[in-house]
């Protein structure tokens, strides 16, 4: 067995500071110290707030029942967005300097008004205005013009410095290299899932939303290299588990993936806010360095269009090129993306974790459940609620779901929470679960 | 339930029926052989007026969701999307009309809503409508235009109206593509424009005079009269039928006004109500209004007064159509619903405020406890929070809800 001491070290803090960020802000020797301002929503640029000098700082949802948020959101909101009020409400809005919540959906618009009004005297609050449409012929434009005023509205944080050409090159390529170290994490998680199985990657990228970014990417890219080495000199322990996929939101715990091991299978792939679709983003630091690269040049490989001059202009660019959430129109690109990942990680099964009452994912699932089933990936559909699978017999279903898995692909579209298995011309058959898994119950 | 008073109707409703009928049935004459119209499916908050400029059939499946729901039917179409894998928490004008275009049947004489040629989805009413049409455009193979409005929280910034500005101009291109029309010459299609949104502009004006009307103690219309009159502004904005009518409406209501008819007999308390309506429990309307409590105006009807365009400006009319159709209530942050509310509990002279608490609209609904908390608050009236859904009558409580109806009753009753 390799030595992973390293890379357990390295990990663990990361995972310390993801399932706890209040107490991973409030250390005296956090360093650089510099004033935290949190965010909602992988869609807010951390290269702009570091460009600023502050520390972002991704708020999730810590798990258990929802507390003050109660009498100010009504429990059909997302328990994502719930969470997120409930979180700021019950203390964590006082260790930030400010949060920037964004455009994602009706929930967590309306969780960003509320602590608008209810937030602390002098906390800084800002509500990126970004488009739900990333096709137009604006579309760029306008996020460019809504990163850039979130940059002017930054200058009012105490502590924030302005933000410039140059800040901005750098912070591009810190965030670089913290998505650059998770994503070969990734790589890692599908080829030696026992080595590090997707729950450990997980924590990892929950964890480098959180820590400072500097210290985030020495560990990632530390552990990266730690997994990489035990992978090259070892054979794989474990065999015979299943490949799972997993669909979702943010994910605030591991404990659904945890399950999904448990059951028997190795999440190896993932279509995550916090996952996958995060680390899509095109690397704008790469720009820098584009002498070489003659964009357009049939010649010169995987090149981009060019990148644009100008920094936001720029940021823009990446973050419309993005796996899309869902919430995002047109949805066609997450689809594909989807199926070809779960293709290219050879993926034996997926599993949709619905955040409950979240219609931008619940809306996509039967579709995409179909599109899947087409190409014999059968898939089951879980719902999470307050970061924890809320169907009483989870456990139960998930070791049905790998057992059918193990069985064979011709299984696909029978069974309890099955995904769809026809696809003609609109028309779905096979059971599928009640939409979100939950059954007749809860109403 | 045998204390409800009988239904004191406006006379206009008899003509209100004709007019359903006939904008239903003429959709489907438009996909017939012999009238071939391109029919677009909207949205309520869709910029209707260019479609309508270039001889576009606009049918707006969130009115079907709520003629189904008045009618009790949502159950088994919310079912059979819910079937499909529909998440039974989405809102239940999409599970409806999703489970209809499944099952294909409906409520139109057994059948489902003509098929669209072309589909155009707004986001300022909520990002359900997105997602939906998306369902939508890859069920039928349909072209899909997202009118893609940002948030206005507090007003519009210009790099807002810009893009929004933009886009409707990218709109006048695809639909007319989409429905298989040549592109117009500009100058044709603005007047043409223009003379849709006069008479958008027209109806708006006598929406808001018929509002005003209520203001009379007792009001000659209440909240079941406004919903039900809400069909004209909502589907035949833009057109001739719409003016018309309401300018029957609005001599009625004068009328009734000048005779002191009230709509509620015994009008003693004066509400509004927030958010839509309960399409299948009128009676709970009808319940309140034997008790004397009248509704003197609703959120909901009321958003539709916003379009008030400025025809003036024949420079640009894209631009009056950019800057209202982002301003309208589900698109603008609490700070200015809030004004907008006690507005209206001023002007209205109301004595309370009810809350429909509607699991299926988060976009309307998520912020009311803090509106609701205001009103009690600030303006020192009572308040009434009801837990239900516009179309799905099986998250309604009948018991509960009875037993909060009646303590706000008492609430009221204590304080006159
Ligand atoms: S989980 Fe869904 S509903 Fe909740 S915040 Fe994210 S996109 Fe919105
Ligand atoms: S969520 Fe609300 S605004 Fe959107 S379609 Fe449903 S009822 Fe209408």
């Amino acid at each position: 067995m390799p030595d992973l001491t390293a890379a357990r070290a390295a990990l663990g803090r990361l995972l310390a500071a993801g399932s706890d960020p209040g107490a991973y802000l409030s250390r005296a020797d956090r360093p650089g110290r510099r004033p935290a301002v949190g965010y909602v929503c992988s869609y807010v640029p951390e290269e702009i707030l570091l460009a600023a000098g502050l520390h972002p700082v991704r708020l999730g949802a810590r798990p258990g029942p929802v507390g003050p948020a109660d009498s100010s959101l009504q429990s059909f909101a997302c328990s994502f967005s719930r969470a997120c009020l409930d979180g700021l409400l019950s203390g964590l809005g006082g260790d930030l300097a400010g949060v920037v919540f964004a455009y994602t959906c009706d929930s967590l618009r309306a969780a960003a008004e509320i602590w608008k009004t209810r937030r602390p005297a002098g906390s800084f609050y800002h509500f990126l205005n970004l488009p739900a449409r990333l096709d137009g012929p604006g579309s760029a434009r306008y996020t460019a013009s809504a990163f850039r005023r979130l940059a002017g509205d930054l200058a009012s944080v105490d502590g924030a410095r302005p933000v410039s050409a140059a800040g901005l090159a750098a912070a591009a390529r810190l965030t670089a290299a913290v998505r650059g170290g998770l994503a070969r994490l990734a790589e890692v998680r599908s080829a030696r899932p026992d080595l590090l199985p997707g729950s450990a990657f997980l924590a990892a990228a929950r964890g480098a939303t959180v820590v400072d970014r500097e210290e985030g990417a020495a560990d990632l890219i530390a552990a990266a290299t730690v997994l990489e080495a035990a992978a090259a000199g070892s054979e794989p322990a474990r065999t015979g588990r299943r490949r799972i996929l997993v669909s979702g939101g943010f994910l605030e715990t591991d404990e659904p993936v945890h399950l999904i091991e448990e059951a028997g299978a190795d999440v190896v792939a993932d279509d995550l806010c916090l996952g996958a679709r995060w680390l899509s983003l095109p690397d704008t630091a790469a720009g820098d360095a584009r002498e070489d690269c003659p964009a357009g040049d049939p010649g010169s490989g995987p090149c981009p269009s060019p990148l644009a001059a100008d920094p936001f202009d720029r940021l823009a660019q990446a973050y419309l090129a993005r796996v899309p959430c869902p919430a995002k129109h047109p949805p066609g690109p997450r689809f594909d993306f989807v199926r070809r990942e779960a293709e290219a990680r050879s993926v034996d099964g997926v599993v949709f974790l619905l955040q409950k009452f979240c219609d931008p994912h619940a809306f996509d699932y039967p579709d995409l459940a179909a599109l899947l089933a087409a190409s014999g990936r059968p898939s089951l559909v879980m719902e999470i609620e307050q970061g924890g699978l809320t169907h009483g017999q989870a456990r139960t279903r998930l070791e049905a779901f790998v057992e059918r898995l193990r069985a064979g692909r011709s299984a696909a579209g029978t069974g309890c929470g099955a995904g769809t298995a026809g696809t003609a011309a609109g028309t779905r058959t096979g059971p599928t679960g009640r939409g979100a898994g939950k059954g007749a119950e809860g109403r | 339930m045998t204390t409800l008073l009988p239904d004191n109707r406006l006379k206009t409703d008899r003509d209100l029926k004709g007019l359903i009928l006939k904008h239903y049935l003429g959709a489907y004459r438009a996909k017939g052989v012999l009238a071939r119209r391109p029919v677009a499916w909207v949205t309520s908050g869709a910029p209707v007026e260019p479609l309508l400029a270039l001889g576009i059939l606009p049918l707006y499946p969130e009115n079907y969701g709520a003629l189904v729901g008045s009618r009790k039917a949502a159950v088994p179409y919310c079912e059979e999307a819910e079937r499909a894998g529909y998440s039974l928490d989405l809102c239940s004008y999409a599970r409806t009309n999703i489970g209809s275009m499944l099952a294909r049947r409906g409520e139109l004489r057994g059948r489902p809503l003509p098929p669209p040629d072309l589909l155009v989805t707004a986001k300022n009413i909520c990002g359900v409508v997105v997602k939906w049409w998306e369902v939508t455009a890859r069920h039928f193979g349909c072209p899909l235009f997202v009118f893609d409005t940002p948030f206005a929280a507090d007003g519009l910034h210009p790099e807002q109206t810009a893009y929004v500005r933009d886009q409707l101009e990218e709109l006048v291109v695809f639909a007319s593509r989409a429905s298989g029309h040549r592109l117009p010459p500009r100058a044709r299609f603005e007047a043409d424009l223009r003379k849709v949104l006069e008479l958008t502009r027209e109806a708006t004006a006598l929406w808001n005079e018929i509002q005003d009307l209520r203001q009379s103690r007792p009001t000659p219309a209440s909240a079941l009269d406004m919903f039900t009159n809400l069909f004209p502004i909502v589907t035949l904005r833009g057109t001739e039928a719409c003016v018309e009518y309401y300018r029957r409406v609005r001599d009625e209501l004068a009328e009734r006004v000048r005779q002191g008819v009230a709509a509620v007999p015994g009008e003693r308390y004066r509400l509004v109500w927030d958010n839509i309506a309960i399409w299948y429990n009128f009676d709970l309307v009808r319940y309140l209004h034997a008790r004397g409590a009248a509704f003197v105006g609703e959120t909901y009807t009321d958003a539709w007064g916003v379009y008030d365009f400025d025809t003036r400006d024949v420079s640009d009319p894209l631009r009056t159509l950019a800057e209202q159709y982002s301003l309208i209530l589900l698109n603008v942050g609490l700070g200015i619903r809030k004004e907008r509310l006690f507005r209206m509990v001023e002007r209205q002279g109301a004595d309370g405020v009810v809350f429909h608490s509607c699991r299926s609209c988060k976009t309307y609904s998520l912020g009311q406890y803090e509106l609701a908390r205001a009103v009690r608050g600030e303006l020192g009236l009572p308040v009434l929070v009801i837990e239900a859904d516009m179309a799905d009558s099986r998250a309604f409580a009948e018991g509960p809800t009875r037993t909060r109806v009646d303590a706000f009753l008492e609430l009221l009753e204590a304080r006159s």
